[in-house]
């Protein structure tokens, strides 16, 4: 699975990286990034869970 | 008897996503200023409490408004005044550019500038479009006597409001629905190509608006973005057209999702209490006062954040300078000590509209006339047109057993989907 955050939807909420620090992290500035190119399949569930908790649908998986 | 709730992390656990309101209770019931243990952040479900927080922009500073204890401040923040660090660092917060951030004096001219643009006579004008747009919306599903209401009325109607509030042609308008409505972002195809389908929906926000203002002030008209366009700020300073660009944007994401929870929390009461919608077809006058009571009972923003800027305390609680605090609309919503009966609905409640759905100080929601015209047109044209409106068994389970999904955040409270089946009634258009 991969994930992916757009920048200019994302409001800095940081739901995602307060779930799953090991894959979204956060700029200086608080807005979210994706650290890895792949999700390991143990935090799949999460990362999914993550992406359903942005108030704003930042996050997209494929 | 409430539950220990202290080990249960509420701003990571989905524990209170179905219902927060016993742990609401369980903290209100503990003290109503009362820090959590999970990432210290002082959490204000009294009423009292909430109002005396919301009214202190002095005290309490909005810097942190939408981040709250994710990631916290980006300094350590020490000593007895902040206030200095505050303003130092608050350009490395998220949303620092936007409104629901701003403190005073900044915050004063923007919201100034943004109260030109909603001007009572542009929301008579609005709510006369409204009723059109909800006859049009309902059309699209009428004849089948059913609907997915979240997605396929309160979505796209919320967003259309907000476009013609902001005065985009009608001509334009089947492109922001295309663009801001786009359905399941997660079904997007890896590697397709950029289509109008795929573009980010704030930068064409963006762009649209930077364009209308460039234009109008160019060639003014006869038009609602030549007043948009021509809005000056309070000491007659003309804003960029990205600043205006950026308040109709705003406008676009708080009014949408916001709008939506309360239009399905609604029409779920409505379907869900058979002599209620009885009352409310026979006695119309008192749906206004059960928008207020909806409003109360499930408010759409649970909670909004604050940063102490110094040393204080509020109802006898010690606040020390830098503590994050939540205050938490739908708990104080629920305060006994406010509203008899807290837990219970009731259509004709007397301070109903005390509720803090809407916060309350300077960031007031300033949609707040808009989402009550929405949620009222919405129920009156449901109403009209139908004979019966029922919870669809078939997707939600019998009376009873209902099963419902809640919006997976702490920070917004409402259906995911509801699924609504009515009897139409024949010649009931407006």
């Amino acid at each position: 699975m991969k994930v992916t955050v757009d920048p200019e939807v994302c409001a800095g909420h940081a739901h995602c990286w307060a779930l799953c620090p090991e894959v979204f992290g956060l700029s200086d500035d608080g807005y979210a990034f994706v650290r890895v190119d792949e999700v390991p399949p143990e935090l799949e569930a999460t990362v999914q869970r993550a992406a359903g908790r942005c108030p704003t649908h930042a996050i997209t998986l494929r | 008897m409430t539950k220990d709730f202290d080990a249960t992390d509420f701003f990571r656990d989905d524990a209170f996503i179905a219902d927060p309101y016993p742990y609401f209770d369980f903290l209100r019931g503990k003290c109503p200023v009362r820090r959590e243990p999970h990432h210290g952040a002082l959490m204000v479900t009294g009423y009292e409490e909430a109002i005396e927080v919301y009214n202190d922009a002095d005290r309490f500073s909005s810097c942190n408004s939408v981040s709250g204890p994710f990631p916290g401040f980006p300094v350590p923040l020490e000593g007895n005044d902040v206030s200095r660090q505050i303003e130092q660092h608050r350009d490395r917060l998220p949303m620092h550019d936007q409104l629901p951030t701003f403190d005073p004096p900044m915050h004063t001219d923007h919201r100034a500038l943004l109260m030109r643009l909603i001007t009572p006579k542009r929301l008579k004008e609005n709510e006369e479009f409204m009723w059109r747009l909800a006859d049009r919306q309902m059309d699209e599903f009428f004849d089948r006597g059913e609907c997915e209401f979240i997605h396929q009325f309160a979505g796209p109607f919320a967003m259309l409001v907000i476009a013609d509030l902001l005065g985009v042609p009608e001509s334009d308008q089947p492109t922001f629905r295309r663009v801001l409505q786009r359905e399941k972002r997660d079904a997007r195809v890896l590697g397709s190509p950029t289509s109008e389908m795929e573009r980010n929906p704030l930068e064409f926000l963006y762009e649209q608006f930077t364009r209308y203002v460039e234009d109008r002030r160019r060639a003014p008209r006869a038009d609602v973005l030549t007043g948009l366009a021509t809005a000056t700020f309070p000491d007659g300073s003309i804003p960029a057209p990205g600043e205006v660009a950026r308040i109709a944007a705003n406008l676009f994401a708080a009014g949408q999702e916001t709008t939506v929870r309360l239009l399905g929390s609604a029409l779920q009461l409505v379907g869900e209490r058979p002599e209620l919608q009885r009352l409310l077809r026979q006695e119309r006058e008192r749906i206004p006062n059960f928008v207020e009571e909806t409003l109360r009972m499930e408010s759409p923003i649970k909670g909004d954040f604050r940063l102490a800027r110094r040393g204080t305390e509020v109802a006898g609680v010690e606040v020390p300078a830098g503590t994050t605090l939540m205050i938490l609309n739908g708990a104080a919503n629920r305060d006994p000590r406010h509203f008899e009966r807290p837990d219970e609905f009731v259509v004709d409640r007397a301070n109903a509209r005390h509720h803090l759905a809407f916060g309350r100080g300077i960031h007031t929601c300033p949609g707040a006339p808009l989402a009550r015209a929405e949620a009222l047109v919405t129920i009156e044209r449901f109403l009209d047109r139908t004979s019966d409106i029922r919870i669809s068994e078939a997707a939600h389970g019998p009376a009873g057993r209902r099963r419902y999904a809640y919006m997976p955040t702490y920070m917004l409270r409402g259906l995911v989907a509801l699924h609504l089946e009515f009897t139409p009634r024949a010649a009931a258009r407006r």
